[in-house]
């Protein structure tokens, strides 16, 4: 702090030190500590309700006698002591009432058992697809970047990442959406399967749809770091290798994977993270008729079933399962944030 | 010359500097004086750089206090002190044109354009760059840049000028130009001078004094000469300029002058450390002060030796004598004498020659 | 010979490739001009520009278009100076304190966007804030405020850290120093951050959607019409975003260029 002082003075200092503040304790923060603690409580009825109500309802009973008892009254001084009594009871009940309907914060563990089988299944369905479209990114983008960075001169490879930048930037939405249209049953899929007598298939129902929709949003989000690793590679290493004999799959596991660690880490975690927590994929390619995704029933629990509590306990679950898979892919690449976020 | 500005004096009082685990510099008392070319010389990480921004102002001393002028500085930050810096790097703001670079300081202290503008060009005409006032740092040249920066630093008037090993970017024929032209400038304004550097060629042209610093201590503060020829210490005999060293113990001491027994002989040699009989010391001979001796010639102190090497270097050469004990650079003139044969040979040196100092830590360990 | 041949497998690998990622971005872009509907390529019953106009007359896409600015212009407005206070903290803190700081500031990035809107949502509810566009600005800031801290502190790192010190031993404030050396070096990263804070904006669904509550932006609105797919008026703003997205990528590459050419010119 008081090198802070020192560089900028007190005005700009305390300035720096408020802005940061406000961002990283009121917007980063604040929000998921409370998000984290609304997950363990939920609003019960009070303890001993059911003996209060039995209570209440002997109450009624007793008015009800006590208004017979008022009509029957024989004169001003009984009908008065019936009246007095009346009112006590009356002040009793709505007492025991408020005591008996208002409800009480419970600390609990229940949320997080409020995911039933099915929930359960959809929760490790998200996971494993997900873990599935990495695979499948890695799989396929690792050749690409490779032959980007180390075969194209430099001026060319440049200009194909510039235009791969146009499907990268190009909104989620529309790259779903095209995907939508393709697998339709009227869509062109469908139509050339026709041509060999096949189909049509129901792509979208079955859920492979979001699958496919999601291998093609989010396979960028791991070209552009492995690229950006890649790129950097002196290729003097790679010759070095082969001049001491070694083959392709040796110096691909020995030489350029190794360096590639950090873009790996990257394109794993983003493509992980953006699969796993996408909830524009699985709303617009199944149009509610396949299972739902994870962020769905997280989206549903909120605004539709508006049990705020077990929300929040969905949500953090998969931010639970997302960070373990930072913490897995850091650990297993020996990986520091740092070299993460670039 | 339009620069009126005087020195100032500058005392550090047991001024020292701690980082965490590290003692930067120990307790330091040293004045330089008002209007001096005073430069602190040492191998990089002695503290010298500490010291500057001490007096700067971009570094508290830990325990001490720094004396401007006669004037406390605890406290005081960079911008309020009478001193200006030439960072190593020059430090020239890159996107504001030179002109502007120099009247940044005038512009800080509410200048109107149009005078720190006329004030910026009065400058940089002083250094022969009012053509390039309106260029960018980055289309200068090197020895250009250097000059931007001195006007910089001397448009805010400052009683003492810091400079940060601000040559050694420079190739050599622009670095012993710019020393020439430093010290010019020195003697023309009067600014007191405190220069830092490691390169010891810079210190011992320009300055009045010198401060040599290790491992942050002040080890000897002297002139030139002084250091040269009357080092206080091994670190400075080694450090500054080349020079022989023998290991051998006290056999006799008289007066400023001492025997010293070494397994290359026994000579006599000048003892102003003050060892004592018994004790183990260095003996150190400057290769210029040894002579190679003609049959039947004599000398206070002489060694036999084999000669095993002869490099050219132009105006004199330098001869490697094997003793068979140790291997000794003799440096001879050129066309001062006969050549020197192969082979065997005796060497000579006066007492005067010779320095004894106690066994202690040099630059080569 | 083996190298040519492998080389040659990964050049057929890369334009197939290519194919795959742009033909659905093409299949989508035809069937904007095909005047049947919904948007189809299969069946085609000749080009028009209805659904331009049809776009035009939209209402709910306007509203939406202007929430979308209000949010993003918005989102500028706050986290660019929260990444750069951010930015600056993070440079004057001891080694211990700025890791765990940085990890704190760059965990929204790692964080899937859905968690950032519900749990804003979630906090502004004790406060009695429903969802809406101010939730969804804080959302967005919270994420995009760490863009513009990593975007200002490689800058920063660039910084030669000596101006400052120059420029104050020189007598200026700190204050001076500041507005004089730092924020004109900072300047390009400025512009730069305030249009990636823009576009992460203006383009974002998840965390949106999220937050937003009851109202919608034009790419929430868009989502919705998506799902049925009734009205190729979609397929008409897919072709702005597309055309958008392109001129982007081109007004920068030829900005990258002339940087490479103002700096090869200067050390030449």
């Amino acid at each position: 702090m008081t090198k802070l002082r020192r560089a900028f003075g007190a005005p700009l200092s305390a300035l720096i030190v408020f802005l940061a503040g406000i961002w990283i304790l009121g917007l980063i923060a604040a929000p998921q500590i409370i998000m984290i603690e609304q997950s363990f409580w939920t609003m019960q009825r009070p303890e001993g309700a059911a003996e209060l109500s039995v209570k209440i309802d002997a109450l009624y009973n007793r008015l009800d006698v006590l208004a017979l008892d008022h009509a029957a009254a024989p004169d001003e001084a009984a009908r008065a002591a019936v009246d007095a009594e009346r009112d006590a009871v009356q002040t009793e009940i709505t007492a025991l009432e408020v005591e008996e309907s208002t409800p009480v914060k419970t600390w609990t563990l229940s949320n997080y058992g409020q995911m039933g089988k099915a929930h359960l299944a959809i929760f490790a369905k998200t996971i494993l697809a997900s873990l599935a479209v990495t695979a499948i990114a890695f799989v396929v983008c690792y050749p690409i970047a490779f032959a980007i960075a180390k075969l194209e001169p430099p001026r060319r490879a440049a200009m194909i990442m510039l235009a791969l930048v146009i499907p990268y930037a190009i909104n989620e939405l529309l790259r779903v959406f095209a995907w939508q249209m393709i697998l339709n049953y009227g869509g062109p899929l469908n139509a050339a399967l026709g041509l060999v007598g096949i189909g049509p298939v129901p792509f979208l129902e079955s859920g492979t749809g979001v699958f496919v929709a999601m291998v093609y949003a989010y396979i960028l989000f791991m070209v552009f770091p492995l690229y950006n690793v890649l790129e950097t590679l002196d290729t003097n290493q790679i010759e070095a290798a082969r001049d001491l004999g070694a083959g392709t799959i040796q110096i691909h596991r020995r030489v350029v994977l190794p360096h590639a660690r950090p873009g790996i880490a990257v394109g794993c975690i983003m493509t992980f993270m953006l699969s796993a927590g996408s909830y524009a994929v699985p709303y617009i390619m199944t149009r509610g008729t396949a299972d739902p995704w994870f962020t769905q029933l997280v989206y549903n629990r909120f605004f539709q079933a508006t049990n705020w509590n077990v929300g929040a306990a969905y949500a953090l679950s998969l931010l639970v399962v997302c960070t373990g898979f930072i913490f897995l892919m850091m650990g297993l690449l020996k990986v520091r944030l740092r070299d993460i976020a670039k | 010359m339009t620069v009126s500005a005087r020195g100032m004096e500058i005392t550090l009082s047991a001024a020292a500097v701690r980082f965490a685990e590290f003692q930067a510099v120990h307790p330091t008392d040293l004045t330089i004086r008002a209007g001096e070319f005073f430069s602190i010389l040492g191998p990089s990480g002695c503290g010298k750089t500490t010291i500057l921004r001490l007096v700067s102002g971009f570094l508290e001393p830990s325990e001490g206090g720094v004396q401007i002028g006669g004037m406390p500085m605890a406290g005081i930050s960079p911008s309020d002190r009478p001193t200006a810096l030439i960072f190593q790097n020059l430090a020239l703001f890159p996107l504001m044109p030179v002109w502007e670079n120099v009247a940044f300081g005038l512009e800080m202290r509410g200048w109107s354009k149009a005078k720190r503008r006329a004030r910026a060009l009065e400058l940089l005409k002083m250094v022969a760059l009012d053509e390039q006032a309106d260029k960018l740092p980055s289309e200068l040249s090197g020895g250009q840049r250097q000059r931007v920066a001195i006007a910089r630093a001397l448009a805010v008037e400052p009683a003492v000028l810091l400079l940060d090993e601000p040559l050694s970017a420079l190739d050599l024929k622009l670095r012993q130009h710019m020393r020439a032209e430093l010290k010019q400038l020195q003697r023309e304004t009067g600014i007191t001078f405190v220069y830092i550097t490691h390169d010891q060629g810079e210190a011992l042209t320009m300055s009045d004094r010198v401060a040599v610093m290790n491992a942050g201590r002040l080890v000897q503060l002297g002139t030139a000469d002084d250091l040269y020829h009357r080092p206080a210490n091994a670190f400075v005999a080694t450090f500054v300029g080349e020079t022989n060293r023998l290991t051998g113990r006290i056999e006799a001491v008289d007066g400023q002058s001492a025997r010293i027994a070494t397994p290359e002989g026994v000579f006599v040699a000048v003892n102003t450390a003050g060892l004592s009989v018994g004790e183990q010391a260095f003996l150190f001979l400057r290769p210029e002060r040894l002579h190679v001796l003609e049959a039947g010639e004599t000398q206070a102190n002489s060694l036999t030796g084999h000669l095993v090497r002869r490099d050219m270097e132009g105006a004199f050469s330098t001869l490697v004598i094997d003793t068979g004990q140790s291997q000794l650079t003799v440096h001879r003139v050129n066309g001062g004498g006969p050549v020197v044969p192969d082979g065997p040979l005796r060497l000579g040196f006066s007492q005067e020659a010779g320095v004894i100092l106690p066994l202690s830590e040099t630059a080569n360990d | 010979m083996s190298g040519q041949g492998s080389g040659l497998i990964l050049r057929l690998y890369m334009a197939v490739f290519f194919v795959y990622m742009f033909l659905p971005l093409g299949i989508m872009v035809a069937a904007g001009f095909n005047a049947y509907s919904p948007p189809s390529v299969t069946v085609w019953q000749g080009f028009t520009l209805q659904w331009f106009g049809e776009l035009w007359a939209d209402q709910r896409m306007w509203s939406g278009l202007r929430n979308s600015l209000i949010i993003a212009g918005a989102v500028i407005a706050l986290a660019l100076p929260m990444g750069l206070a951010g930015a600056l903290l993070l440079g004057r803190l001891g080694a211990r304190a700025a890791g765990l700081l940085y990890t704190v500031m760059v965990s929204p990035l790692l964080t899937p966007g859905i968690i950032l809107g519900i749990s804003t949502v979630i906090f502004w509810r004790n406060f009695e804030v429903a969802g809406g566009l101010f939730t969804a600005i804080l959302a967005q800031t919270t994420f995009v405020a760490s863009y513009a801290m990593l975007m200002f502190m490689a800058r920063l790192q660039r910084q030669d850290a000596t101006l400052e010190e120059a420029a104050r031993d020189l007598g200026a404030t700190p204050l001076q120093a500041f507005r004089r050396i730092t924020l004109p070096f900072l300047r390009p990263t400025i512009v730069t951050a305030a249009v990636i804070a823009f576009l992460q904006s203006f383009e974002n669904y998840n965390t949106t959607m999220f937050a937003i509550g009851g109202q919608h932006t034009l790419v929430t609105e868009i989502g919705s019409r998506m799902r049925f797919g009734l009205s190729p008026v979609v397929n008409v703003i897919g072709i702005f975003f597309i055309i958008a997205t392109i001129t982007c990528a081109v007004v920068w590459a030829i900005l990258k260029e002339r940087e490479r050419c103002a700096a090869n010119g200067v050390s030449a």
